[in-house]
């Protein structure tokens, strides 16, 4: 990895980590007028103008952290829906349509109850897609950003 | 009630003895150092990720949600497997939307997690109010629970004495087992009664399939004689009724479940103790292959209940069939003084009696470190105390809720309190929920916003609930005999979650507008800490 020399970014630009809470107050370091659809990472450009490699890594973990962002939005959203989705589809057919879930499977079992149930199976299934696909989409995107946030991070000196 | 004979009630009370020695002797030994803040909220972060999933899953599955949905089961057939698919679900829907952001973004409580972007000391007294409503109440109902039971159990003759008696024994007990053990010593707890619950629930589900030669049709055909509903039995409706109003009460209360008993926040505190967020992932598999084990064992359990004992004999007991696992247990022994009957008696009595221990000092932990960690360290002494005074108070706060909840649990013990477990999960999925889900997914949730949030979800759910059909106007309310249920529902999940939402959101466009730069220094630091969020880098 190349990082620029650490020293020479000034103390109030500090990329990454939980800078001290009391240095950038009433600074307003957020010049475009607030709103919901604001372009969120233009601000880097107008930033930094005394480095240009500053920029160009600064560049690189908004990439990152961008990537990592709509990844886990999009792994987060498929699971949740699913899980959510299925089951107040099951709920809503229970009440609202009595005679379809209570046909029979076989013998006494209606639909409704093998669904109840196979629900519960297909929860182990989804659990391990789940961690299967963590591991794939989101856990290595996650490690670049904190490989990258580790000098910065110190340079902050800021802990957990 | 309980035809057994003595031998039965000695071997019960040396295994209570035999369990609190053990449990206690864990607490001690398991016991935070006095002076480390990390170690006694977390435990070092030193369990493997199967027993934090372990110890998650016994946090999890209450005492509540034991006897209360085998007893839905029991009598209530259809609607009973729907609330344990939700149960089972709420945790997965844990795992997949919040588990890991949680974990990155908490520290000890919820209060860090809200606190993280947000200065000011009114953020930190909301958690802690929040905190307390959501788990005092599902406090009381399990300790005043815990003294019927264990009279049941015992078979002590019925005297309000007796039952007083047990509450104050459960509850000292709890309020050791927090005070000393912190978050290991009740994790080490909440390991031994899972796998117990796992252990007895397995024998006890393999007895009744055994009892009908393994034929799922044949203990359905029993379970609708026994229940005495017929075909009702298998279809929705015979919890809340078949109406409209039933109806939608019954999805009302399914949504209400799924979304809020996994947010509540002796639960999500046991995910700020995993090592890191492949941890928190493999622990919450662990945590839901356990449960939804359960609840698979519980649906065969209830439905075993209701072929078996019978709902008359049932409702006989207890109107909400909460002694219906207990019952169930005397059944399949074989006939009364048996080896067999005695030792599965026993065995069953201690599941229960561990579940209800490990379940309530999970909860007064839960209270007592908000207590301690965000009103006492942050708002009082503005997060300047040493970690030294905020351990001693720490184990002051567990004392004192342990006593209110005590004292409380003494005072309800006649009513039927078990509105107070619905009242608990709505808090959790109209203030807890949106709270979380706003701070920890929308950057430009602000502070007015987020008290919004847990001010209004709760107090709307509570308020809801107080003029619910569940505390008044039906003969299974707090009060039967009083008349004042303006809201026609049971749970108030239908109203208070949208409102919940609507608070936040309303709230911070209030901000957006009114306190432009604030709300702009919030999505700030909500973007600089972005990074730590998703990625846990520092």
């Amino acid at each position: 990895m190349t990082y620029a020399d650490e020293n020479r970014y000034p103390p109030s630009a500090q990329p990454r980590g939980l800078p001290p809470r009391h240095e950038t107050y009433g600074q307003n370091p957020w010049p475009e007028p607030y709103g919901h659809d604001a372009p969120r990472y233009d601000s880097y450009g107008r930033q930094a103008p005394w480095d240009a490699s500053y920029a160009h890594e600064t560049h690189r973990d908004d990439a990152d952290l961008a990537a990592l962002r709509s990844a886990y939005r999009l792994l987060r959203r498929i699971s949740t829906l699913t899980a959510l989705g299925s089951f107040v589809v099951y709920v809503v057919l229970s009440c609202y349509a009595p005679g379809l879930m209570g046909s029979k499977v076989t013998g006494e079992l209606s639909l409704g109850m093998a669904l109840g149930i196979l629900q519960l199976v297909v929860t182990f299934a989804a659990v391990f897609w789940y961690g299967r696909s963590a591991q794939r989409s989101v856990d290595p995107l996650a490690r670049a950003v904190r490989e990258r946030a580790v000098p910065a991070g110190r340079h902050a000196g800021m802990a957990r | 009630m309980n035809d057994f004979s003595s031998g039965t009630q000695a071997l019960v009370l040396v295994l209570f003895t035999a369990l609190v020695t053990v449990t206690l002797l864990m607490c001690v030994m398991a016991g935070p150092d006095r002076d480390d803040l990390a170690n006694f909220y977390t435990g070092y972060l030193s369990l493997t990720p199967l027993k934090n999933g372990l110890a998650i899953a016994g946090d999890y599955i209450s005492a509540a949600t034991v006897l209360s949905t085998t007893g839905i089961i029991a009598l209530s057939g259809y609607d009973g497997y729907v609330l344990a698919v939700s149960t089972a679900l709420s945790l997965v829907l844990l795992m997949f939307l919040l588990a890991e952001p949680l974990r990155n973004a908490g520290r000890f409580t919820m209060g860090d997690v809200l606190a993280r972007n947000m200065s000011g000391r009114a953020v930190r007294i909301a958690a802690c109010l929040v905190t307390l409503t959501a788990t005092l109440p599902f406090l009381v109902v399990q300790l005043s629970g815990a003294g019927s039971l264990l009279t049941f159990i015992l078979d002590i003759p019925f005297a309000a004495g007796a039952r007083t008696a047990c509450i104050v024994i459960v509850g000292t007990l709890m309020i050791i087992y927090a005070a000393i053990g912190g978050m290991r010593g009740t994790a080490l707890i909440q390991m031994i009664k899972i796998v117990l619950l796992l252990g007895t629930s397995i024998v006890v589900a393999a007895l009744v399939l055994n009892r009908f030669d393994w034929s799922p049709g044949d203990i359905l055909r029993a379970a609708q004689h026994g229940s005495g509903a017929g075909p009702a039995y298998l279809q929705q409706g015979l919890q809340l009724g078949t109406s409209t109003g039933g109806r939608l009460d019954f999805v009302s209360l399914q949504i209400t479940v799924i979304l809020g008993v996994a947010c509540l926040p002796h639960i999500t505190m046991r995910l700020y103790s995993a090592q890191d967020v492949p941890a928190v992932r493999r622990s919450m598999s662990w945590a839901v292959g356990t449960v939804t084990t359960f609840c698979l064992l519980v649906i065969i359990m209830g439905t075993g209940a209701a072929a078996l004992v019978g709902s008359q004999h049932i409702t006989a007991a207890d109107p909400h069939g909460r002694t219906s696992v207990l019952m169930l247990s005397q059944m399949l022994g074989g006939a009364p003084g048996s080896a067999g009957a005695t030792i599965l008696y026993s065995a069953v009595a201690g599941m229960v009696f561990i579940t209800l221990l490990s379940s309530v000092a999970g909860m007064t932990l839960a209270a007592a470190s908000s207590l301690a960690h965000d009103l006492f360290a942050h708002a009082v002494r503005r997060g300047q105390a040493e970690p030294r005074t905020e351990m001693t108070v720490a184990a002051w706060t567990s004392v004192a809720v342990g006593i209110v909840a005590i004292g409380l649990a003494t005072m309800v013990q006649n009513w039927d309190v078990g509105v107070l477990t619905t009242l608990a999960i709505c808090i959790g999925a109209s203030a807890v929920a949106p709270a979380l889900t706003y701070s920890l997914f929308w950057r430009g949730f602000t502070r007015t916003g987020l008290l919004a949030t847990l001010y209004g979800g709760a107090a709307c759910a509570l308020l809801l609930m107080v003029f619910s059909r569940a505390v008044s106007g039906t003969p299974s309310a707090v009060f039967p005999h009083a008349d004042f249920d303006l809201f026609p529902m049971q749970s108030t999940g239908l109203v208070s979650i949208p409102f919940g939402y609507l608070a936040g959101w309303l709230g911070s466009r209030l901000d957006h507008r009114r306190r432009a730069a604030d709300s702009r220094e919030q999505r700030r630091r909500y973007e600089e800490s972005e990074a730590r969020l998703l990625a846990a880098a520092e």
